[in-house]
């Protein structure tokens, strides 16, 4: 039991991805193509290359390096062509200074398990664990199932972070060893989120209803993005589809703790990603967005209180 | 006398027409504060060190100087240009008790008074006594021997070290200061040899002056009421008068008297030789605020304010909780009034929160919110558990390392029993391995390798701790005849008793503390060789050697630094760096322990370079780790900036707690927190989980600093716009603003590295 799979980043002391201390394992690949996406990095299922030139030193190493002529060095100044790029990684061996980076890399069960046990005692004295992020756990089949199951048999909480858009199967298959869902839902019009994600809705809105009939500990979050989702008109069909979890899940059982174990979050758009965009040669979409002010995250926030949504804003 | 604020016409807010609230009171005097420290900004330029709350002597009696601080580091001072002290030797210094004491009376004969009308205590002081020292070494005593030594490995070896250790308070207020003259003269006639008698001189003199200092202060308390006009500030001025009056000869007998007497005793031993170890206040203090409390005549707010006005003119060492000798928890309503007053004043005061499995947990969670709340680096927290069974393991029972209280930038000292030179011996790892790598590669006899370099690096280390031993016994041979501990000896069990300075045999035990400094450089070095060199081979040593002998110029140059530099580092979890920063701090270890110096007093070890890892990278060329020619060497225990792209606290926190020595002296961790991190009590629950983590883990100390990234860059540049800004630099908090670029810098590193 030592698959692999491809993860871009453990970021250990995690704290805003479940309870406690956490360390998050991102893995490479997702379905959906949200423009405004935090982790763009994320995005792609097999590596690519970062390129940084605020750090590149002009040394001319990548030049010799790369065996498809992708780095040239002209009048003492580096340029990378993506478009000729095998991600075959000889130039970062040789980039010092750092300049260029493999984004991502294929780890097994094992590497993965050795990083992430080193914060084990933090875990344990904060109720925190591990959280499985991305790109979309739920698509990277065995290796994520392996990750929790062995986390989750050493009494490490574990929990992960979805997009929601994988078959039912694929996502029910990790339920067993993971002890929180984090989920997003980002618009409920169907054509509103086909524009803005690239996807439809339906899979995701049915994966939502069917966790809420488990006992699983829910929590939902919604990145408020203006013009996507910030207006009162689709945040209020947003909550009401909340309500309705929370009511579906208090009809199937009687869990005590708080809306029978689901959570709603509301997470303020921000355009601290643009550097990743940049360094992966991708166009960030964004870039003009401004964040949503507080008083629009506190009026949503209470929207969805009045609807019987208890809220809580990142 | 000086004074604080005019004392007439002070214009005041409308709500206190009436008196003043204890908060006006406090904001009045940071005021105050803030113009002080501003005022020493434009004399004396940057102070890196803690912010003593010393005062500028009036504008006409100052003489401005160079000189080196009791930590070794050189300051530019101002001196009272009246005062001159009397030479008893041919170099033109003065030398031993009876000179000390006498000179040092003298000064205070000719110090300034300062009675603030606000505040509730009167004193304060304006010159260090060490910066007439001239020259501060008696040349008789000549260690010529070592200085070759010293010079090859860079030692900060300890010899002329003063204070450092932690008297016990409460000798001083149960005997009040006319109690102690009456000691040191019925002990003059007991012991009578010669040496005794010359400490007595010291002492009595010292006494003497103190007595007639604070009388100088009755009056100009009665001066000063005599023309105030405000009567809530006539009557406060009143008060401290007869306070004052009692307190030339009696103890203190309530909770004012005794903050009032501890500041005596505090501003006396900063003026004498920057000591400065408050120990165990909530301890000490808790009968008199207990008895006030009981009888109704002190209110909580009250004794903040008394414990605020301390701070504001004593920013000292004090623990905050904590075990007692049988392990049960003394944390008390005083230990978070403590913290209170702290909270209100936002100045750099050194408190620190005790952490231990017995501990109130309260007190850790009220420091980390006022931590977050405040973003003054204030508190810091102690490891209790891992310093008091450490402590142990020198052979001690246990009960005695719980007594061990927190007293200085990093370190515990028990309170009036131990002598320990704590923070003043530094081994600089960085130049002891330089010299084994330098003798490595000239030898053309042998193949250079990491193993052969680790053999070398570990018989140098052995020969340059060897050399602290004999500095040490050095020290303790001379000391006492050059300048002794007068002022820590008052309030210590055995040097009035014995007739012998603490630093010579007056107290029970002698446990020196030894650090290592630079870690972090030595480990990615012998990281970075073996990886590149010896395993990738993409240079020979001959070459590194070349590098690093034109620091890291010439056309490959930058580029190979940076290959140097970028491998995995220690603290980034698991790498051979981690692995080799074990190995070197057990080593080390290993090598203090391994035997008491040659008079037989025992090494303690410790990781810590204070602030001075500038000052230490400046004697060491480059560093196989990509370092450059003096550039500062690694803080700490700590891994360099940069060591991991999440630079995730927990990292930093197992690789540190993986280093400690372990034998009660510390290796503080250091980290740098953005303060988005707990906006909520969730997220401050998480801080406390952290904390508590490393400390379980076998941690000593944490320096925490709650900074973000945009303040700190702004005031990089305009230093002078963020006059409030205080920041924990190593084991003490400073204003920003005070410190030297070089200094701001290495902070700056450190948080903008981390993001
Ligand atoms: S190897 Fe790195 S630093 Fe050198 S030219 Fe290429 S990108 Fe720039």
């Amino acid at each position: 039991m030592n698959s692999s799979g491809v993860v871009f980043n453990i970021q250990r002391f995690s704290i805003h991805d479940g309870p406690g201390i956490r360390s998050t394992v991102f893995l490479k690949g997702c379905s959906m193509r949200c423009f405004w996406c935090h982790n763009p990095e994320g995005r792609h299922f097999q590596p690519e290359l970062r390129y940084f030139p605020g750090r590149c030193i002009a040394c001319g190493a990548c030049v010799e390096a790369c065996p498809n002529h992708a780095h040239e060095l002209r009048e003492g100044v580096h340029t990378f062509f993506r478009e000729y790029c095998l991600v075959s990684g000889e130039c970062v061996q040789t980039c010092y200074p750092g300049a260029l980076e493999l984004n991502g890399r294929q780890m097994s069960v094992d590497e993965v398990l050795e990083e992430v046990l080193r914060d084990r005692p933090f875990y344990e004295s904060s109720h925190g664990g591990v959280t499985l992020s991305g790109g979309e756990p739920a698509l990277a089949g065995v290796f994520a199932r392996e990750i929790l199951e062995r986390c989750h048999a050493g009494g490490i909480h574990t929990a992960i972070e979805t997009c929601g858009d994988s078959p039912w199967h694929s996502l029910e298959a990790l339920l067993p060893w993971t002890d929180l869902v984090i989920m997003d839902i980002k618009l409920i019009s169907p054509e509103k989120h086909l524009r803005a994600t690239g996807r439809p809705n339906d899979r995701i809105l049915a994966n939502a209803r069917n966790l809420a009939q488990t006992d699983k500990p829910l929590l939902f979050r919604t990145p408020i993005v203006p013009t996507v989702n910030d207006d009162p008109e689709e945040f209020i069909r947003i909550a009401s589809f909340l309500k309705s979890l929370i009511d579906t899940r208090a009809s199937g059982n009687n869990q005590e703790s708080d809306a029978g174990g689901i959570a709603f979050e509301l997470l303020p758009f921000h355009r601290l990603a643009s550097d990743k965009y940049a360094s992966l040669g991708m166009e960030y979409s964004a870039a003009s967005l401004d964040p949503p002010t507080k008083s629009t995250m506190c009026a949503l926030a209470e929207i969805a209180t009045t609807l019987g949504v208890t809220t809580r804003i990142r | 006398m000086e004074s604080a604020l005019p004392l007439q016409g002070i214009p005041r807010s409308p709500s206190s027409l009436s008196g003043w609230t204890y908060q006006e009171r406090i904001d009045r005097l940071r005021t105050t504060k803030m113009r002080h420290t501003e005022e020493k900004w434009q004399v004396i330029g940057s102070m890196d060190m803690d912010d003593h709350a010393i005062i500028l002597p009036p504008a006409d009696s100052r003489q401005i100087v160079q000189v080196t601080s009791g930590s070794g580091f050189t300051m530019t001072d101002v001196l009272l240009k009246e005062f001159i002290p009397t030479s008893n030797h041919p170099s033109g210094g003065f030398f031993g008790a009876k000179a000390c004491g006498e000179n040092f009376r003298t000064l205070l004969a000719m110090h300034p008074t300062y009675v603030d009308p606000v505040s509730s205590l009167a004193g304060g002081y304006m010159v260090n006594f060490i910066s007439y020292r001239n020259p501060a070494w008696n040349p008789d005593f000549d260690f010529s021997h070592l200085h070759e030594d010293h010079q090859k490995y860079r030692l900060h070896h300890g010899i002329g070290a003063v204070q450092h250790f932690c008297q016990d308070m409460t000798i001083g207020l149960e005997l009040g200061w006319g109690g102690i003259l009456e000691k040191i003269r019925r002990f003059r006639g007991i012991n009578t040899d010669g040496e005794a008698q010359e400490l007595y001189d010291g002492l009595e003199a010292m006494v003497l002056g103190i007595q007639d200092w604070i009388e100088r202060h009755v009056d100009a308390a009665q001066d000063a009421a005599a023309v105030e006009s405000d009567p809530h500030l006539r009557q406060n001025l009143n008060e401290m008068a007869d306070i004052n009056r009692r307190l030339v000869t009696d103890p203190p007998r309530t909770f004012r008297e005794a903050c009032q007497w501890m500041l005596w005793y505090q501003i006396i031993g900063k003026m004498y030789n920057m000591g400065g170890a408050l120990g165990r206040v909530d301890q000490f203090l808790y009968p008199y605020y207990e008895r006030d409390r009981r009888e109704g005549v002190l209110t909580d707010e009250e004794a903040i304010f008394h414990l605020a006005c301390h701070f504001l003119m004593d920013t000292s060492y004090t623990q905050l909780g904590g075990p007692d000798e049988t392990g049960r928890d003394r944390t008390n309503e005083l230990s978070y009034l403590m913290l209170e007053a702290a909270h209100r004043l936002k100045i750099p005061v050194n408190v620190g929160v005790s952490v231990g499995r017995a501990i109130d947990p309260g007190l850790v969670r009220r420091g980390v919110e006022i931590m977050f709340s405040d973003k003054t680096g204030i508190p810091k927290f102690l490891g209790v558990d891992s310093t008091s069974e450490g402590f142990a393991r020198n052979g001690y029972p246990i009960e005695l390392g719980r007594q061990r209280a927190y007293s200085g930038c990093h370190w515990c000292a028990i309170p009036g029993r131990e002598y320990t030179v704590n923070d003043c011996v530094k081994v600089n790892l960085a130049a002891v391995f330089d010299v084994a790598l330098r003798e490595m590669i000239s030898d053309t006899t042998i193949r250079p390798g990491t193993a052969e370099l680790s053999v070398r690096f570990e018989r140098h280390l052995r020969r340059s701790i060897d050399i602290v031993r004999e500095s040490l016994d050095f020290h303790i041979d001379h000391m006492y005849r050059v300048f002794p501990e007068l002022h820590l000896d008052l309030l210590c069990h055995g040097p009035i008793e014995r007739g012998r300075d603490a630093s010579h045999g007056g107290v029970e035990f002698y446990n020196l503390c030894v650090d290592a400094a630079g870690l972090a450089t030595v480990a990615d070095s012998f990281a970075a060789l073996e990886q590149r060199v010896e395993q990738e081979k993409r240079l020979g040593w001959d070459t590194l050697l070349g590098y690093l002998d034109g620091d890291w110029t010439g056309p490959d140059g930058e580029r190979t630094r940076m290959m140097m530099k970028n491998i995995p580092r220690y603290g980034s979890g698991g790498s051979r760096a981690d692995a080799y920063g074990v190995e070197i701090a057990r080593m080390f270890t290993r090598l203090v322990k391994e035997k008491p110096t040659p008079k037989g007093f025992q090494l303690i070890p410790g990781i810590f370079s204070w602030a001075a890892n500038i000052l230490m990278g400046r004697d060491v060329g480059p560093t196989p780790n990509g370092r450059h020619s003096h550039a500062p060497i690694s803080h700490g225990p700590n891994p360099d900036p940069g060591f991991r792209k999440d630079a995730a606290p927990t990292a930093m926190a197992v690789a540190v707690a993986a280093v400690q020595p372990g034998y009660g002296n510390t290796a503080p961790l250091q980290l740098e927190l953005d303060p988005g991190i707990s906006r909520d009590a969730e997220g401050r629950a998480k801080i406390v989980d952290l904390i508590r983590t490393h400390f379980e883990l076998g941690g000593t100390q944490i320096n925490l600093n709650i900074v973000d990234r945009e303040t700190i860059l702004k005031a990089h540049e305009d230093p002078a716009k963020y006059p409030d800004l205080v920041v924990r630099v190593t084991g003490f908090s400073a204003y920003f603003a005070s410190l030297s670029p070089e200094m701001r810098q290495m902070v700056v590193d450190r948080i903008v590295a981390e993001e």
